[in-house]
């Protein structure tokens, strides 16, 4: 142990006898160790400037606190009045569903109301008109071409030339023809009705899966086809006021033929009983 | 890598015989501890600087901004509450609805259910009854008390084919008209339904759930119009057969009455 000891003694001795025997050594040595020893780290509640730092979060985590914070609790609260005004006034769910329940049974009783449209009404006995009674009910525009063959074996066709003046076969064709065609828009109107039902049936249907936001859109389409059957209504009452204008015109025409043929008659017993 | 530099530059120091190898390794050593040595830190503002410069965006430019959004939401809000739907003139909407209903609904009805029966015979006043009373089953009642009223067809013996055809068909297109405006009266009663059922609803609908009963509306007066048309188609059948009808008989007149002149002539000529 003595031993260890003194060697140890002796080599500090021998160390120190070199260090002052190359003191320059030594000081160029200590001198680049201080150049490139690390820096010490400066502790946090110690070195000013980490309270400066301190002081300095301290505030901006209060600004933002203030400012930030406040202001978006503000918004926050308005989007929350918002909302609720808009749940609970704008779009209550439970009036919604109420609305979308009522147009589910609107379309129950639009069901029944096409069901009524679909009874028979025909009432012809005999086998001509019952021919044309059929087509005239068939609610089917492809039927249109076989009117004027069921009308002309129930009312008769056009007399021929040696039958009736030209006049009166005028009247008689004319007459027909406004008559055939009425029949053929009767048909025609009745098609497009049926077809109208059922769009109606199929917007409905869409009503009850639409959104608030997207029933006006359904509705535009309801509204489109509400003056589309207008258009058709306006079409159909057309054709009745040519048939009466017709009529009136084929009264008036007898009128004045009758006239004529009454004058020219007259006209030639005169000249016969001249003539005896 | 400075600790590996730092025992060179020791051993090299301790190992150097001259005086001209301690410079050369002293200029060596201080050559590259400038080289290893870490450069400083160059702060660009001061700390404080730094955090004020933060507190400034924050209390100005953030600040402002969050002020802006939080006007323009209020605004958004009162617009919405005061303008667009304000609860007031919503509530005001469903009350005039709800007296409208009360005001009208009965007094229409009471108007549209009175009795218009004007018929005195009794069969005249059975066929008024049965077209009149909206049912669709009782067809047959229909035909047999048209019938009683308005003949039957006149037999094959006592009428032309002509004479028979045209009444028939005048019969079938006067009783299939009837037919379909009790059709048609069922539905008008079922359509009343439908209005009402709509009217309810307005008086407590909500903004967001009008549209669906606009809508439904809409389509109700589709509906309406369609069977508009339908009884229009009727009407177009039974005028167009009057207006045949008539003709047909022109037709007849108008060959009647050639033969008729043709015969009177002949029988002048022959005295």
């Amino acid at each position: 142990m003595k031993k260890a000891y003194g060697k140890s003694i002796d080599g500090v001795k021998r160390g120190v006898r070199w260090a002052w025997q190359h003191k320059i050594r030594v000081a160029v040595l200590a001198l680049v160790l201080a150049l490139i020893a690390p820096r010490p780290v400066q502790t946090q509640f110690i070195d000013p400037c980490c309270a400066i730092m301190g002081a300095g979060l301290s505030s901006i985590s209060s600004a933002l606190n203030d400012v930030i914070g406040g202001g978006l609790s503000g918004i926050l609260s308005i989007e929350q009045d918002i909302f609720d005004f808009e749940r609970d006034i704008v779009w209550p769910q439970d009036l919604i569903d109420e609305a979308k329940g009522l147009v589910g049974s609107l379309q129950g009783i639009y069901a029944q109301i096409e069901s009524l449209t679909r009874v028979p009404v025909n009432s012809a006995t005999l086998a001509n008109t019952q021919q044309l009674e059929q087509n005239l009910l068939s609610r089917d525009s492809a039927q249109i071409g076989q009117t004027s063959a069921y009308y002309a074996a129930v009312y008769g066709s056009v007399p021929s030339p040696t039958s009736a003046p030209a006049e009166v076969r005028n009247v008689i064709d004319m007459t027909d023809a406004v008559a055939q065609a009425a029949m053929k828009r009767a048909i025609e109107i009745d098609h497009l009705a049926t077809l109208e039902l059922e769009a109606a049936d199929r917007i409905n249907r869409s009503i009850q899966r639409a959104a608030p936001g997207s029933a006006p859109i359904i509705e535009a389409q309801a509204a489109a086809w509400l003056i589309r059957a207008n258009a058709y209504t306006q079409a159909a009452t057309a054709d009745l006021m040519r048939v009466r204008a017709i009529d009136l015109a084929g009264a008036a025409a007898e009128v004045k033929s009758g006239a004529t043929y009454n004058s020219a008659l007259g006209q030639q017993l005169i000249d016969l009983l001249k003539r005896q | 890598m400075t600790i590996a530099f730092f025992l060179l530059f020791s051993w090299l120091m301790v190992t150097t015989k001259t005086r001209r190898q301690v410079v050369a390794v002293t200029l060596a050593g201080t050559v590259g501890a400038t080289l290893i040595a870490p450069p400083p830190a160059m702060a660009q503002l001061s700390l404080t600087g730094a955090i004020q410069a933060v507190l400034d965006i924050v209390n100005g430019t953030i600040q402002s901004a969050l002020n802006s959004i939080n006007a323009v939401r209020n605004a958004i809000r009162a617009f919405y509450q005061t303008l667009v739907w304000p609860v007031n003139l919503i509530n005001q909407a469903r009350a005039q609805v709800t007296q409208m209903i009360g005001q009208y609904r009965q007094r229409m009805r009471d108007i549209f259910e009175s009795d218009v029966g004007s018929a005195t015979l009794a069969a005249t006043g059975q066929l008024e009854a049965v077209m009149r009373n909206g049912q669709t089953s009782d067809f047959n009642a229909v035909t047999a008390y048209f019938r009683n009223a308005f003949g039957p067809i006149p037999a094959e013996t006592a009428a032309s084919p002509e004479d028979r055809a045209m009444t028939d068909m005048d019969d079938a297109l006067a009783m299939g008209s009837l037919k379909t405006l009790k059709a048609s009266d069922a539905a008008v009663d079922l359509t009343l339904d439908a209005a009402d059922q709509l009217e309810d609803a307005a008086s407590e609908a909500a903004p967001g759930s009008a549209p669906f009963l606009t809508a439904a509306a809409v389509v109700a007066s589709i509906q309406s119009q369609a069977l508009t048309q339908k009884m229009l188609a009727a009407e177009l059948r039974q005028e167009a057969a009057r207006v045949a009808h008539e003709n047909a008989k022109r037709k007849r007149g108008a060959t009647n009455t050639s033969r008729l002149g043709d015969q009177i002539l002949k029988l002048l000529r022959r005295d």
